[in-house]
């Protein structure tokens, strides 16, 4: 986990559903290594913000781009050779047939070793579940394994979504530790998150999305 | 009045590998918030489709020991909110208003029944949206409108706030306790022990399937 | 894109039983039907209720990306192997019954495919749900009936968030046949898995809100039907019966004149 962050970057960027804009000429930059909670309420463009970082929206207007990469050229298995996104619903890429060999399937795909998958399994408490179906396991279980199949493919960019709804504050903790080590790694984490307590113990910046523009944007004492 | 009773009730689902629910006594009394804290995989969750009747009859598996069910209207709010949809439904009103016409009441009756528990919830102003196309927190909102239509007298609630934000979370707790007032049973699984214990008359934690706390609320573990 | 669509056609404001009744009647017929100028005729009849739903804009794709490699398969099956006499057409030889029978075969699939994804288009699973709780059909046969019409918009969802999920972990589509095979397992997978446990989901977020109660369901707002739509329906049953019972003489007297030659 020594790899350097990378800075991501959204210049003007503008976008709509086909039913009002969603982002409105935003700008962000986001330096290498920051970790960064966006906060806003429903509908104020979170996710589709960050899911531009992966291909998977592209934007009505304005550029996109990570580390030196114009995500406009790239498609996102290939942006997942620089960016971890973990989804808000785990349960849509769960699919070996046992946590280890679901973990084990994003670095494979990367070409990358599989040594970091043990390391991030015993990580996330999930060492002892390693041989189990991952639908045999609880859904916050579930949503861990996920989180450990992002991680495990050594991402320089860590976006996650919600990473902690539902979680008791052992499974918090184990989240805050994860996402603490990347940082103190230098790797960029993105986190949108309404967990206060999360928020409080990772993020180092916290920005706050309003009607598809930045409304807040302001560091914070946080260690990180 | 006792809605539902269970002593020393075990059951295990079908081909699971230990009991998930091992020697339970507790009785849920109408008023009562209940709070139920566990680690995952602790029986929170089947506890409350043992108590609501649900398990068996619809999960499978085998109870054993005594289960009493006293309440006539259970209703049950699920952590995710977009496998609680019914599928049929076009709008958030007709969503809400399932539950009242499977139980054959009249329309007008449905209507202000609806209109009632989507302004207490906050989301009067989505009535006419699409379920599909709402957020995980908007629709959480409309599942518990859907869980209150049918007026239950024991509402259960596996982890209700989970995509909710902050204050939402604070209004939904600040309601369950409304409901207990107006002789409702509540019984909340959560992982989000403070904010519970603030709203809950009793706090039950399990751990592999046993009680291993029941009383004070404040007293369990976060 | 294959789903409903909301609009505001005549299709859209019917009472859903009648598109249904009419898209029933186009498949109905097309079978009855044995020439391909009948089967073109029909062929065109779906076409039209397409239009009339305000549909062929996302029903003309799907529909046409079925049918062609069909046409194809059967002009080479049918209209090139078939029996003679043939004809030389440029430089191919062509069967003209061959070449009659897959006109008819591919029109009524051309026809089936217009017309069933019309009705999908155009007929509001929801509307449709409250038009069958009033006819007092059973909540099971409504369900049924309604799944089956959603299934493939639901599937189609629930894919292109898994699809998308793959992506992410550097999953990458296309390349060799080899691993475009390999690329199935955990596209497939989740999505088979994923489904299995959204049933056990749904079957009890149906029960906990009533629909085991044993009550008659109400209807909250069941669509308005009308007299002339009512006696479009009977038009269509009717129109059926007739071209059955036409066909069905047809093969009774074909079968009679038989067995009078094989008796001489």
């Amino acid at each position: 986990m020594t790899d350097t962050g990378l800075a991501v970057r959204w210049e003007g960027v503008s976008h709509d559903y086909g039913a009002g804009a969603v982002l409105r000429d935003l700008s962000l930059a986001i330096e290498p290594g920051d970790a960064v909670a966006l906060l806003g309420s429903n509908g104020a463009g979170k996710t589709t913000l960050t899911r531009m970082l992966m291909g998977l929206v592209r934007p009505r207007a304005g550029r996109v781009s990570v580390g030196d990469w114009d995500v406009a050229g790239r498609r996102p298995d290939e942006m997942a050779l620089r960016v971890g996104y973990a989804f808000q619903h785990a349960d849509q890429q769960l699919f070996a047939r046992s946590v280890r060999e679901d973990v084990a399937f994003g670095p494979r795909r990367l070409g990358q070793g599989e040594g970091l998958v043990d390391e991030v399994l015993g990580e996330l408490d999930l060492a002892a579940l390693a041989a189990r179906h991952p639908y045999d396991l609880p859904v916050p279980v579930r949503k861990l394994v996920t989180l450990a199949g992002v991680l495990a493919m050594r991402p320089r960019v860590c976006v996650l979504d919600e990473p902690t709804a539902g979680f008791d504050r052992g499974l918090r903790e184990l989240v805050i530790a994860a996402v603490r080590r990347r940082t103190a790694g230098g790797v960029t984490v993105l986190a949108v998150s309404h967990d206060r307590a999360f928020v409080s113990a990772v993020a180092r910046r916290v920005i706050r999305l309003d009607g598809g523009r930045i409304a807040a944007d302001a560091r914070t004492d946080s260690p990180g | 009045m006792t809605l539902v009773r269970l002593r020393e009730a075990s059951f295990r689902y079908a081909g699971g590998h230990a009991p998930a629910l091992d020697g339970i006594s507790l009785d849920v009394l109408s008023g009562e918030v209940v709070a139920l804290a566990g680690r995952p995989g602790s029986g929170t969750s089947t506890l409350l489709l043992v108590a609501g009747g649900y398990a068996p009859r619809l999960v499978g598996g085998t109870l054993t020991g005594e289960r009493v069910i006293a309440a006539t209207r259970p209703s049950v709010v699920f952590a995710t909110p977009w496998t609680q949809l019914t599928g049929l439904c076009q709008t958030v009103f007709a969503e809400v208003a399932f539950g009242p016409a499977s139980h054959g009441q009249e329309r007008e009756r449905i209507r202000a029944t609806v209109a009632r528990q989507l302004a207490r919830l906050g989301v009067e102003h989505l009535a006419s949206r699409d379920p599909a196309t709402l957020s995980g927190g908007e629709l959480q909102r409309v599942i518990v409108a859907a869980a209150l239509a049918l007026e239950p007298d024991l509402l259960l609630l596996d982890d209700p706030a989970a995509e909710l934000d902050p204050d939402a979370a604070d209004a939904l707790y600040d309601l369950l306790r409304e409901l207990a007032a107006a002789g409702t049973a509540v019984m909340v699984a959560t992982p989000d022990t403070e904010r519970a214990a603030r709203a809950a008359t009793r706090g039950i934690v399990l751990e592999a399937g046993r009680i291993v706390h029941d009383g004070a609320p404040a007293a369990m573990p976060a | 894109m294959i789903g409903f669509r909301p609009g505001a056609s005549p299709l859209h404001r019917a009472h859903p039983y009648t598109p249904l009744a009419v898209a029933g009647a186009l498949l109905c017929l097309v079978f009855a039907a044995r020439t391909p100028a009948e089967v073109g005729a029909l062929a065109l009849a779906a076409v039209a209720l397409a239009i009339v739903g305000g549909a062929t804009g996302y029903v003309a794709r799907p529909a046409l990306m079925l049918a062609l490699p069909t046409w194809l398969l059967l002009f080479v099956l049918h209209g090139v192997l078939g029996p003679d006499p043939h004809r030389a057409v440029g430089a191919l030889q062509i069967s003209e019954p061959g070449l009659a029978h897959a006109l008819v075969l591919g029109g009524r699939i051309t026809a089936i495919l217009f017309a069933f994804l019309t009705v999908l288009a155009t007929v509001s699973p929801a509307r449709l749900v409250e038009a069958m709780t009033e006819r007092g059909v059973s909540f099971a046969a409504t369900y049924l009936l309604v799944s089956t019409l959603t299934v493939v918009p639901r599937l189609r969802a629930r894919a292109a968030g898994i699809l998308e999920a793959q992506q992410c972990r550097g999953l990458r589509l296309g390349g060799s046949p080899v691993a475009r095979l390999a690329a199935l397992g955990p596209l497939v997978l989740p999505l088979i898995l994923g489904a299995l446990a959204e049933v056990d989901e749904q079957v009890l977020a149906l029960d906990t809100r009533g629909v085991t109660s044993g009550r008659v369901r109400t209807a909250l707002d069941p669509p308005p039907d009308s007299a002339p739509e009512w006696a479009l329906r009977w038009v269509c049953a009717v129109v059926v019966l007739g071209a059955w019972s036409s066909r069905l003489l047809d093969l009774l007297l074909t079968l009679g004149t038989r067995a009078q030659e094989l008796g001489r």
